[in-house]
């Protein structure tokens, strides 16, 4: 039996003023599925997962996160904007987010960006925040930094917090921006190392990316995106080995 | 020379405790009108930055009126203006605050540092990073929740350095409050020297002044390093920044 939808996302489309960005795009992801996009800046795979958990509010196009759907209506101008702004919120706790400049609070310590969220939004108490964030912080490996201050770390290890921020909430889906696009060639690896073990535990992710030896080795499913459409996707070792269209293999023959 | 350093003894004695005095009521009103000024601010600003206009055009014609005029005109309206509708403020049982000048100069310099406040706050909130409140709203978080645990404590602490310079503007333009009777700092003064025709007093009230600013400089100094811990280096002493044992390299023999 497959495992249970975690995320299904329908037919999204999205322009800004006259740039048509995407134009239908619609991805499914069962619990434990490695899920990355790759495609050319520009292509709108920041956009897409962006309009999952609508800081871009997509234009027309459903987004369902373990079977309920994100209602959306439309204004009087023909603006698509969600129904029930509560439902949003609610629906964001149970997708954590990695940025790609990380967005780490800057006056909070590292475990004060980690227990925020699960305090004020979830309504945790605080000891037991901080028991699983020090638990998230030992995971990703920078328990030794929790009462360090975001500027005062490396951008890998900065970026290790977010995601540990992120793991806070105890998210369905994890939504990964380019998480490693910032960062200095020798810290890409440690980022990459714990997204990597992630995976492996199961977690359902999305990682929109430039690395294709992640993509490749650990996804369980890779989508090309160009110009706003699904160019290709299927297994990694069909797009990568064998992709049908001619524009994913340039892209690809570019980067590898 | 001796004699000089006499007769400025003898000014420090005569004067010194009434002008002290002055200093007392100058911290009050500058005080008291600050409080209620930074109370109104936050709303103030909000209300600018907001999408509906019902709420966008008050706050801005607020702002642009005690912004765009003089603080000894707003003074003199309240004090004088009011007294031409006397009858009107006493049926509303208002006129015991109006035809009390204390209370006139407290109202113009709240309502005066209340719009600079407020444009200070409206900086701080703009200058919030999008990527923090993107962060926050990622989690879920939004509304009061968002602007109390995020975008206001990062937009005070932007704003620290502006406010700062506003609270000492305010300290000196409360100067103002002489003309319309009150005895503070400056009141005094002006009361010293039509006595004793010494400009010195003009000095001591500036020695005064400066006193005042000065101290609140050092305590404002110490707040903004309290607040941003962020800013200060790290101590390289502390165990959360000592690298793994693993990575430290054996001393050699």
């Amino acid at each position: 039996m497959a495992a249970e939808v975690a995320l299904e996302v329908e037919n999204i489309h999205k322009r800004f003023g006259a740039l048509d960005v995407l134009k239908g795009i619609s991805l499914t992801a069962r619990q434990g599925d490695v899920i990355s996009l790759i495609g050319a800046s520009g292509s709108g795979k920041s956009t897409f997962l962006r309009c999952i958990n609508l800081l871009e509010t997509p234009d027309s196009g459903d987004v369902r996160v373990q079977g309920e759907l994100i209602a959306m209506k439309k204004t009087r101008s023909g603006e698509n904007v969600p129904a029930d702004r509560r439902q949003v919120d609610r629906i964001r706790s149970r997708l954590g987010m990695v940025f790609q400049g990380f967005n780490l609070w800057s006056h909070k310590t590292v475990l004060e960006n980690v227990i925020e969220a699960p305090i004020h939004v979830l309504g945790v108490a605080r000891a037991e925040a901080v028991d699983r964030a020090e638990a998230l912080l030992a995971k990703v490996g920078i328990a030794d930094k929790r009462h360090v201050y975001p500027g005062h770390l490396s951008g890998g290890q900065q970026q290790r917090a977010a995601i540990a921020r992120a793991l806070a909430m105890e998210p369905a889906v994890m939504l990964f921006d380019e998480p490693t696009s910032a960062l200095d060639p020798e810290l890409v690896g440690e980022v990459l190392k714990v997204m990597r073990d992630l995976a492996e535990e199961g977690r359902t992710m999305l990682v929109v990316t430039h690395e294709m030896g992640f993509a490749r080795e650990v996804s369980s499913h890779v989508m090309y995106l160009h110009q706003g459409r699904v160019e290709e996707e299927g297994p990694p070792s069909q797009v990568f080995g064998n992709p049908s269209s001619e524009r994913c293999r340039q892209f690809l023959a570019k980067l590898l | 020379m001796e004699d000089y350093l006499a007769m400025l003894a003898d000014l420090a004695v005569r004067y010194g405790p009434r002008l002290l005095g002055g200093v007392v009521v100058t911290l009050q009103l500058v005080g008291i009108s600050l409080a209620l000024g930074g109370m109104m601010s936050v709303p103030l600003a909000l209300a600018r930055l907001s999408r509906n206009p019902v709420l966008r055009l008050p706050a801005f014609a607020y702002v642009f009126f005690f912004r765009g005029t003089p603080l000894l005109a707003q003074i003199y309206l309240i004090y004088y203006g009011s007294g031409q509708f006397r009858a009107a403020f006493e049926q509303a049982g208002l006129w015991w605050f109006f035809r009390d000048a204390w209370y006139c100069a407290l109202l113009a310099f709240t309502l005066n540092t209340g719009a600079y406040t407020a444009e200070i706050v409206r900086g701080g909130i703009q200058g919030v990073p999008l990527g923090d409140i993107e962060a926050a709203r990622a989690c879920g978080m939004s509304g009061f929740t968002l602007y109390r645990r995020i975008i206001l404590p990062t937009a005070y602490r932007i704003a620290l350095p502006a406010y700062g310079n506003e609270i000492i503007l305010m300290v000196k333009s409360s100067s103002i409050a002489s003309i319309i009777t009150i005895f503070d700092l400056m009141g005094e003064t002006k009361l010293a020297f039509s006595r004793s025709f010494r400009l010195e007093v003009y000095l001591m009230a500036a020695a005064l002044y400066l006193v005042i600013t000065l101290s609140f400089e050092w305590v404002w100094a110490r707040l903004e390093r309290w607040l941003n811990p962020q800013r200060e280096a790290p101590d390289l002493k502390a165990p959360d920044l000592q690298p793994p044992a693993a990575l430290v390299e054996p001393q050699r023999q």
